[in-house]
């Protein structure tokens, strides 16, 4: 794998995101002969989608199909990786970027460390595991999870307790305490902008009370908790580790409302709904499970007969609009309902020991500080050209998947493709402008 | 068990390798090059001593690695992975057998590369999910550690083992013990190959002139490569030059179409020829070869060979046409389809003050969302082809929309009815259209699939509020059933699969179930077709709005672009080949080959006599045996399946397995 790159480093194209976007877009631009650099600023490749669980409407496990672009993209002779490092500013000036990064100290020489674990499991110091969403725990210095690329041991130093236990475990002295944040700039003629999405804030409806009570959890959560391989290996409630008998979806729990600044849908959580209320049906086989929801959006290829299968699987679903949740005795939940199915009971309340709530997407970053690249009014990357939709407002500068708009994976990875195809071609013309015709 | 000790524990149930004790190797050596080669953190357990190893002295030198997979728990949760791994240790020729948590993991493929070169291995099996999952990523592992990639066996012990016998995991675990076997028995008679390179055309053929085909012809244009169009309408552009305004931009649709199709027309790269259709199809990736059938001005037509190396089919969607009578469509003139109404604003001048159709006003109007789609079974009339579209067509809510909210703003006296299952404005700047067209005064009604409303003609000359009548049992007030009053109702249809049989049988393509291309995955490859070097763009795959059918086409000008950046081609070398010395020259391999061209005789000289010889077509030859099966010497055979590899599997599927806890005696499980 590629990780290390010189002062002459000068690559084709800069991907800022290295989820499956990034990937997927570095992966057709490479196999066209480019030289890509992926600058990812966690400490794995993949994005949000190598954290889930299983995806609609295939039900793929997650892991499964985005391993295999991950380790394409770290094996690929034409691509680059940098993990931990920060995409900070593009300078843009006569057909060339000045692309500014930020990579983040480690306190692990990656090119000594071997990924043997040895000073994971001589830690002593725990925090709250940040891939598995705050459930389960990490060591202070780790391999970041199972299928992490790069398999290198990161140390975080606000957690750490600085006992010097793994800089003497490791077989070979690959700990730095020492390591500085480090600038870099690269210079490249073209960028996709490929940074994703991030969930809204839990919190962010008071009304839904998400701080009284840690039955009220995210998707991403969920997903964490359904994956095979989660935080606890099945699906447990937060508070108690009861197993859950009664579950409850909210939609549109961070969307489609103006008066939390998200107008908008977002597109995927109607489906990850129901692909979510399918597993746990599959792993909680006596456990009711009821979506909340005002439209189903089962727009895509095969995703109205996953909707109907759901139903038919005994999935209630109903109409309606959550007002309200209230924590009540033993960690249980109450839901205020404003139905739309029943006259006679119009209000209605119903008790749940685990809600879930659609929370909306929003940008995974915001391009506009010290880039070139302007947003429109939803936040997302502003896309002006009609026939071609990954060109941004800025020369040289394309957009692909979630940080255009909300976008599930088939359509993230449909657009990875269409902004390779344009990069291409930009870079064809600038460089063989007379062959143009 | 806190998290940690059992990341730690799985961690190191992943290190636990079976292997041979080696002659002539000594333990200390042993732990010194684990420590100088340690690159992942793969650390070697050895096992124990007394659990020889047993050869069966045929092949000496075969050295098999097992990899067996828990795919994160899809596998071991069923099969017990550990007891497949002591098992395969104990068959002839095995000499590592591990088990990894994710073996297409960077650590897991690691794992197997890195045994190869310390271990001298000469074939692998990873036991796993399908082969098409991750055949190509197992065998891109083994060549990094040097290996011959065709030496490697995958077996799938997920869907065929651990999904398919979730209730019998004893069951399971015995099956993906045989199946390994199997593999290993394969593989014993494996010999290294090579893929077949041969030249790349570097050219592409684009079939339909639609916006998904001007986008992926006008992209690979601008890369440089050449591009043949082929249109069988008698011009470029397809449906969208119908459709008024795109959504959410609210361009002119046809001034979008003609940007597209001017640039296209500009492009020195790309060929075009309309009224022309695609007649025959042959050959392989980078050797395609197509017959074009042109249909001249005086009416004669005419025919043409071409040869490209890649096809991307942008053949589009067909609009849905409501049978007659269905809501009244041709029996009412008031019920248009949405494209006909779209037409009809279209039509309308710009200062028309008041909504009109026939010369009659239209007072109130009605959009009937999901007609023809969503359909279900036992409550919806399947079309006369049999074909009952379960699927959503994702562009005609936000068209509907769209469109109410164009008649409140230029018709503000016509009342304007929206009658729907769900509204799915998903999209980007399409959910404006529900808030606005809810706060222009159009009013939803909501009814269930298995309970669409009801249209009728209302009595008396025109009805209170309109010509029809709508009876719909609106969920939005609790199941009442309302009647509606209406002069004019659209209906909206969505989109249904072209009329492409010819195509898909010419180049043996794949359908859905919904009628539309099948591509290869829906996640990791959504614009390749199954047959190598056949892309899709478009609604061809799937309904799709403007803004998805551009990206499609974008990504299979990526796919057409990244095929194109080598001088050759390379297939996989699974075809057949033919046995001078056993040959008769009966040629009852080449009746019975279906792929033209594969297989054909050609006179060779024996002993200095000229004699009929059958001689394969590699690039042609799709290795699907059937000259395998009728020739009578033997003569001709399958690289990589060879009958003696199938009799391989077959001994190992049915041999007595060895039992891990005694390996001197054999135990056989049922
Ligand atoms: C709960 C849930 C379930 C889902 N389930 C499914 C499903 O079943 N099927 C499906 O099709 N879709 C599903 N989705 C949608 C899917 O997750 C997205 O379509 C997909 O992840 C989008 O990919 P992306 O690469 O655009 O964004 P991301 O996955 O967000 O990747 C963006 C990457 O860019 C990095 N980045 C951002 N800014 C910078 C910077 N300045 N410098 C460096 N790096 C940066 C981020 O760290 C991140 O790794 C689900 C989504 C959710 C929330
Ligand atoms: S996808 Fe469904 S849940 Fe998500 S915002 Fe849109 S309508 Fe609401
Ligand atoms: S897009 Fe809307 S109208 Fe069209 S089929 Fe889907 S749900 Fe029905």
């Amino acid at each position: 794998m590629n990780m290390q790159i010189d002062s002459e480093y000068r690559p084709d194209a800069v991907v800022v995101g290295g989820g499956i976007a990034g990937l997927q877009s570095a992966l057709d631009l490479a196999d066209q002969g480019l030289k890509v650099l992926i600058v990812e600023r966690q400490p794995s490749i993949g994005g949000h989608m190598i954290a889930l669980s299983k995806v609609y409407p295939t039900l793929d496990c997650a892991s499964c199909i985005t391993t295999p672009k991950m380790s394409a993209a770290a094996h690929h002779e034409n691509i680059t990786i940098l993990t931990n490092t920060e995409v900070k500013a593009i300078k843009s000036a006569d057909g060339m970027h000045r692309v500014e990064l930020l990579q983040k100290p480690t306190y692990v020489n990656f090119d000594k460390c071997i990924g043997c674990r040895q000073c994971e499991y001589a830690c002593d110091s725990e925090y709250p595991d940040p891939f598995e969403r705050g459930l389960g725990t990490v060591r202070a210095i780790a391999v970041p999870f199972t299928n992490a690329i790069p398999q290198k041991a990161i140390l975080d130093a606000e957690h750490c307790g600085t006992c010097g236990t793994c800089a003497r475990v490791c077989p070979t002295d690959a700990i730095e305490y020492d390591q500085q944040p480090r600038s870099l700039t690269i210079r490249t003629d073209a960028v996709i902008v490929a940074s994703g999405f991030l969930l809204n804030d839990i919190h962010l409806k008071p009304q839904y009370n998400a701080h009284r009570n840690k039955n009220i959890i995210d998707s991403l959560t969920l997903e964490r908790l359904l994956a095979p391989h989660g935080p606890y290996g099945r699906v447990l409630r937060p508070s108690d580790g009861k197993i859950p008998t009664s579950v409850a979806f909210v939609q549109c729990a961070g969307s489609r409302d103006e008066s939390i600044g998200v107008p908008y849908c977002s597109r995927v959580c109607c489906m990850y709904a129901i692909k979510q209320a399918m597993l746990l049906s599959g792993s909680l086989p006596l456990a009711d499970i009821t979506i909340y929801y005002m439209d189903i959006r089962a727009f895509g290829k095969g995703y109205e007969q996953f909707y109907q299968n759901a139903k038919a699987m005994g999935i209630n679903f109903a109409r309606g609009k959550v007002a309200r949740i209230e924590p009540v005795s033993s960690g249980d939940l109450s839901l205020h309902v404003e139905s739309t199915e029943d006259a006679l009971n119009p209000l209605q309340e119903h008790r749940h020991d685990l809600v879930v709530l659609a929370q909306g997407m929003i940008p995974g970053w915001n391009p506009t500080v010290d880039t070139p690249v302007t947003c429109a009014s939803d936040g997302f990357v502003e896309t002006p050209m009609l026939t071609a939709p990954t060109i941004t407002n800025a020369p040289g500068i394309f957009v692909a998947g979630a940080a255009a708009g909300p976008k599930d994976i088939v359509d993230t990875i449909a657009e990875a493709g269409a902004a390779a195809m344009q990069v291409s071609q930009y870079l064809f013309q600038k460089r063989s402008p007379v062959l143009v015709g | 068990m806190s998290d940690q000790e059992k990341k730690q524990q799985e961690h190191e149930k992943d290190l636990a390798e079976f292997e041979c004790g080696e002659p002539g190797r000594d333990e200390e050596a042993h732990v010194q090059r684990q420590i100088e080669i340690a690159k992942g953190p793969m650390e070697t357990l050895h096992l124990k001593p007394e659990i020889a190893h047993v050869h069966d002295g045929v092949t000496p030198q075969l050295k098999v690695g097992v990899y067996i997979c828990r795919c994160g728990g899809n596998i071991s949760d069923v099969v017990d992975v550990e007891k497949v791994a002591e098992t395969a240790r104990l068959i002839p020729g095995v000499c590592v057998a591990k088990v990894h948590t994710f073996v297409c993991s960077d650590p897991g493929q690691h794992l197997i590369s890195d045994d190869i070169l310390q271990e001298n291995l000469d074939r692998v099996v990873v036991a796993s999910c399908s082969p098409f999952l991750h055949e190509q990523t197992f065998r891109g592992a083994v060549s990094r550690g040097g290996m011959n990639p065709y030496l490697y066996e995958h077996v799938n012990i997920r869907e065929q083992a651990s999904w398919a016998h979730k209730h019998d995991p004893a069951g399971a675990t015995t099956k993906a013990i045989r199946m390994v076997a199997a593999a290993v028995g394969k593989l014993r008679l494996a010999q290294p190959l090579d893929k077949i390179k041969l030249p790349n055309h570097r050219r592409a053929l684009v079939i339909g002139g639609g916006i998904a085909g001007l986008k992926a012809a006008a992209d690979l244009a601008g890369r440089g490569i050449k591009v043949l169009l082929v249109e069988i309408a008698d011009q470029l552009g397809g449906h969208l030059n119908e459709r008024g305004r795109i959504y959410p931009s609210e361009h002119d649709a046809s001034e979008f179409v003609s940007a597209l199709v001017t640039q296209v027309r500009a492009s020195s790269n790309i060929e075009i020829l309309l009224s022309s259709k695609v007649s025959a199809v042959s050959g392989f990736i980078g050797n395609f070869k197509i017959v074009i059938e042109s249909l001249r001005s005086d009416g004669s037509t005419s025919k043409m060979d071409e040869t490209v190396g890649a096809i991307i089919m942008a053949t589009g969607y067909r609009p849905y046409i409501p049978q007659n009578g269905e809501f009244l469509y041709k029996a009412e003139p008031c019920v248009l389809t949405l494209p006909e109404f779209i037409q009809h604003m279209q039509s309308l001048s710009g200062d028309a003050k008041q909504l009109t159709y026939c010369g009659q006003a239209i007072r109130n109007i009605g959009f009937l969302h999901c007609v023809g789609s969503r359909q279900i079974d036992g409550i919806h009339q399947p079309s006369p082809n049999g074909a009952l579209n379960t699927y959503c067509s994702r562009t005609c809510c936000t068209t509907i929309l769209q469109q109410a909210l164009a008649v409140r703003k230029r018709f503000p006296h016509t009342g304007v009815f929206d009658f729907n299952q769900d509204i799915r404005t998903y999209g980007r700047g399409e959910e404006n259209y529900y808030t606005q067209a809810s706060r222009q005064g159009v009013v939803f009604f909501r009814y269930n699939g298995d309970e669409p409303p009801r249209v009728e003609a209302a009595t008396g000359s025109r009805g209170k509020d309109g010509v029809l009548r709508i009876i719909v049992k609106d969920a939005l007030t609790w199941g009442e059933e309302l009647e509606i009053g209406v002069d004019m109702l659209v209906l909206g249809t969505g989109m249904i699969p072209g009329q492409i049989t010819g195509l898909i049988e010419a180049m043996k393509l794949a359908v859905g179930e919904d009628g539309f291309l099948q591509e290869v995955h829906p996640k990791l490859r959504p614009v390749e077709l199954a047959v190598n070097g056949i892309l899709v763009a478009g609604t061809a795959q799937a309904p799709m709005n403007v803004h998805e059918t551009l990206a499609a086409a974008g990504a299979a000008a990526a796919k057409a672009a990244a095929m194109f950046a080598t001088e050759e081609v390379e297939l996989n070398p699974y075809v057949a080949e033919v046995d001078l010395s056993r040959c008769s020259g009966e040629a009852r391999c080449v009746t019975q080959c279906d792929y033209e061209g594969a297989l054909k005789m050609v006179q060779v000289e024996v002993d200095g006599v000229m004699v009929d010889r059958a001689e394969v077509n590699a690039g042609l030859c799709v290795g699907c045996g059937a000259c395998v099966a009728v020739c009578p010497h033997r003569a001709i055979d399958l690289n990589g399946w060879r009958i003696d590899q199938f009799e391989a599997m077959i001994e190992g599927l049915a041999a007595e397995i060895p039992h891990p806890e005694c390996s001197s005696e054999l135990v056989s499980i049922q």
